[in-house]
């Protein structure tokens, strides 16, 4: 009786929201965006940024960016405390990887491709402000080229200390891109570099710099976070195999 | 204007929490020792750009990336906001000092809990100081998510349930923050606090009660609003101690921030304040009815923690002057007034794994000053002259009186008896009551004590004489009343 009535206090609810959003026409000129009509504007002409998306993202609301990259940060940090692995486990357990082999089409493919998934990857988040994607996207994609190579590899690991310092390295480039702003008398992450000739690799001036030190971010946390899932789930899997064995 | 910009409290922490491991790697000892510079000096920034505040009466206003508000983000540091960093920041240096030898042995560990303090204080430095709602969004997202780091710090299985519990509640807070920003800005087409007030009106009432709604349970949650706040006691408990603290003082005072500004200034419905005040008045019976049950000493804290902010929300609802005079001190003084309870109390139950409060009995022999500061706190939270906690609430019931609610005058009074009694029956357990000998009294370290001291001669100092942050208290409750003000400042209309 209970769960009927939440089921239906939640059933009414989610009529409710559903009444709510489905009449907001979005994605059409309906929605009066007075914001967006400012960044259409204003991104070419005063930036050179083609991708206006990029320059709301780093520019105008960067800001937030340096928020979800911390918030990046924070659940690579917190996961590894929630899902409470402990170091000596990591050590341990390493030498499961080799239990499991990938057939050798997918070895091969995938030396052949990491290669290439990490330069896409560099391209999307270096031509962040001319074409679209960026430095969460390009990061994305460097980390599926290492889950690649974990997939493939049973023992392939990946170095905490290496991921440590590019996370921290990059950390600080945004961040202190940011205070180089204040010091050169102008506000926090506003441009002090030339904004160059729209639809030019060098242009859009501190633009490009802060989403590569994004890609570099993202790919070290997305890798590092999938490294601990990974090697979670072989834990759990060799678990219940042994007391499956036991029992 | 290089040496002081409010800006710093969210670039510097942030900087340096991404810069700890690599100095960790130079010298071990500067992953303690940096915070605590950082802190002191936002402390100390804080201190001179409120006096700066109030004797100018000008907000300081910070543009970011060079747009004006509402095309970029905004930090907005006036007479309210300032008020409460200023306090944010005093109980982080505490805070620091007081856990300034945690973890002393283990690098990695000590490692986690400096960045991920800095990283609390900057996500509820953030929500307190941006204009933007959705900059608040992404700010409360750092203080959830450091918190559920911390909340699950000790790996054990307790820890990670009363972390997961915590993670799912919170996303969900998320979501409907989210969901609510969404709604607004397609209406209105802006994020920015301010130009939403402004053009709220313009808003379909149907559209303005959900997006009002969704807000309200987002940061009611956060804020640990009844009935949404299970997550709270396990929490608290399951951190390490000096971390009740800072859910206390920072966590929670980052949602009930959000709250005050999504009724005071955002939304122009006439009827919110009656919302605020039952909502209040059931987060504060509830919580004091259940503390008074409570075995263990942080569960018994935790829900003292949630009482208060009941009492915090009732005040606000008033929607006088005097109300909101009272909020803003109980917001001031449950923060220190809680943070001195959770400091002794993790010294005084140090070695007992559970945390009972029959653990901890007759321990009034062996820690004489940190059971003293338990009493103390105890007192001042209840309300007893001299301390603070009496001003605080003798301002609640004159401004419950002006607006002539008899039954709540009584309905408080009876409530701080509730209080007295649990309060009372720990600090008689720790006096008359022979020790249990199962658990040895740990001593406590120079840097907890002196944190714990300092904090005991502010409540003191407060309480003897008030008029040091009346003042302040007193322009904070102009501020937050004055709507046309804000929208003023933030906009430059």
């Amino acid at each position: 009786m209970k769960k009927l009535i939440s089921i239906i206090f939640l059933l009414y609810i989610a009529y409710q929201l559903f009444v709510v959003f489905y009449a907001i026409p979005f994605g059409t000129d309906e929605v009066r965006s007075k914001v967006g009509k400012f960044y259409l504007e204003h991104s070419p002409k005063d930036l050179q940024v083609a991708n206006t998306v990029t320059s709301i993202v780093v520019n105008f609301r960067g800001f937030d960016t340096l928020g979800e990259v911390t918030v990046l940060f924070l659940a690579s940090t917190a996961l590894g405390s929630i899902l409470f692995r402990r170091r000596e486990v990591h050590t341990r357990l390493s030498h499961l990887r080799t239990s499991v082999e990938a057939s050798s089409i997918v070895r091969v493919t995938g030396r052949i491709l990491f290669p290439m998934i990490v330069l896409l990857g560099a391209y999307v988040f270096i031509h962040g402000h001319l074409t679209p994607g960026g430095g969460f996207q390009g990061g994305v994609i460097i980390a599926t080229g290492f889950l690649f190579l974990l997939l493939a590899y049973r023992q392939f690991t990946i170095d905490h200390k290496t991921i440590m310092w590019v996370e921290s390295l990059a950390g600080i480039t945004f961040a202190g891109i940011g205070l180089v702003g204040i010091f050169m008398g102008k506000t926090f992450l506003e441009n002090f570099l030339g904004v160059g000739k729209l639809n030019e690799l060098i242009s859009g001036g501190i633009i490009p710099l802060i989403y590569i030190a994004v890609g570099f971010k993202v790919a070290a946390e997305l890798t590092g976070i999938l490294d601990t899932i990974l090697l979670i789930s072989i834990t759990v899997d060799e678990t219940e195999n042994q007391t499956e064995k036991n029992g | 204007m290089v040496a002081v910009n409010p800006i710093y409290y969210i670039a510097l922490p942030l900087l340096f929490a991404f810069m700890l491991p690599i100095l960790g790697k130079i010298y071990k000892g500067l992953i303690r020792i940096v915070p605590g510079i950082l802190y002191a000096y936002l402390m100390v920034m804080s201190l001179y750009l409120l006096r700066q505040v109030n004797i100018t009466g000008q907000p300081i206003i910070v543009e970011i990336a060079g747009w004006k508000a509402p095309w970029g983000i905004n930090l907005i540091f006036d007479a309210f906001t300032g008020l409460i960093v200023t306090f944010i920041t005093v109980l982080a240096f505490l805070v620091w000092m007081y856990s300034y030898r945690f973890k002393k042995v283990e690098f990695d560990n000590a490692l986690k809990y400096f960045v991920l303090l800095m990283l609390v204080t900057v996500g509820s430095i953030g929500v307190v100081l941006t204009g933007d709602i959705f900059n608040q969004f992404v700010f409360l997202e750092i203080t959830a998510l450091s918190s559920y780091g911390l909340t699950a710090f000790y790996r054990g299985r307790d820890g990670a349930e009363a972390a997961f519990k915590y993670l799912l509640v919170g996303s969900l807070a998320s979501t409907f923050i989210l969901l609510g920003i969404l709604l607004i800005y397609s209406q209105l087409g802006t994020l920015n606090m301010a130009d939403i007030a402004r053009n709220i009106h313009i808003m379909k009432p149907e559209l303005k009660i959900m997006a009002f709604l969704l807000l309200f349970i987002g940061y009611g949650i956060e804020a640990e609003m009844f009935p949404m706040n299970g997550w709270a006691p396990d929490a608290y408990s399951q951190a390490p101690g000096p971390i009740g603290s800072v859910f206390a003082s920072m966590t929670s005072k980052a949602g009930l921030y959000a709250l005050i500004r999504l009724t005071f200034t955002l939304f122009d419905f006439s009827t919110v304040s009656k919302l605020l005040f039952v909502m209040g008045l059931l987060t504060l019976i509830f919580a004091e009815g259940i503390a008074l049950r409570q075995e263990k000493i942080k569960r018994m804290l935790a829900y003292s923690s949630i009482g208060q902010i009941g009492l915090i929300m009732i005040a606000f609802s008033f929607n006088t002057y005097l109300g909101v005079f009272a909020g803003i001190f109980l917001m001031i003084n449950h923060a220190l007034i809680k943070s001195l309870l959770f400091f002794s109390a993790s010294y005084l139950a140090y070695n007992s794994p559970k945390k009972y409060i029959k653990d901890i009995q007759g321990f009034g022999k062996y820690m004489p000053i940190t059971a003293f500061m338990f009493g103390l706190g105890a007192f001042a939270i209840v309300g007893f002259p001299p301390f603070s906690g009496f001003w605080s609430k003798f301002y609640l019931l004159l401004a419950a009186a002006q607006k002539h609610y008899i039954v709540l005058i009584i309905l408080i009074l009876s409530v701080s008896l509730v209080e007295l009694v649990y309060y009372l029956r720990v600090v008689h357990k720790l006096y008359f009551a022979e020790p249990t000998g199962e658990y040895e009294p740990h001593k406590p370290r120079w840097n907890g004590m002196l944190a714990m001291i300092l904090l005991a001669l502010v409540i003191i100092a407060i309480g003897v004489y008030p008029d040091l942050i009346t003042h302040y208290i007193d322009r904070a409750a102009v501020m937050i009343m004055d709507k046309a003000q804000y929208i003023h400042n933030s906009l430059g209309l």
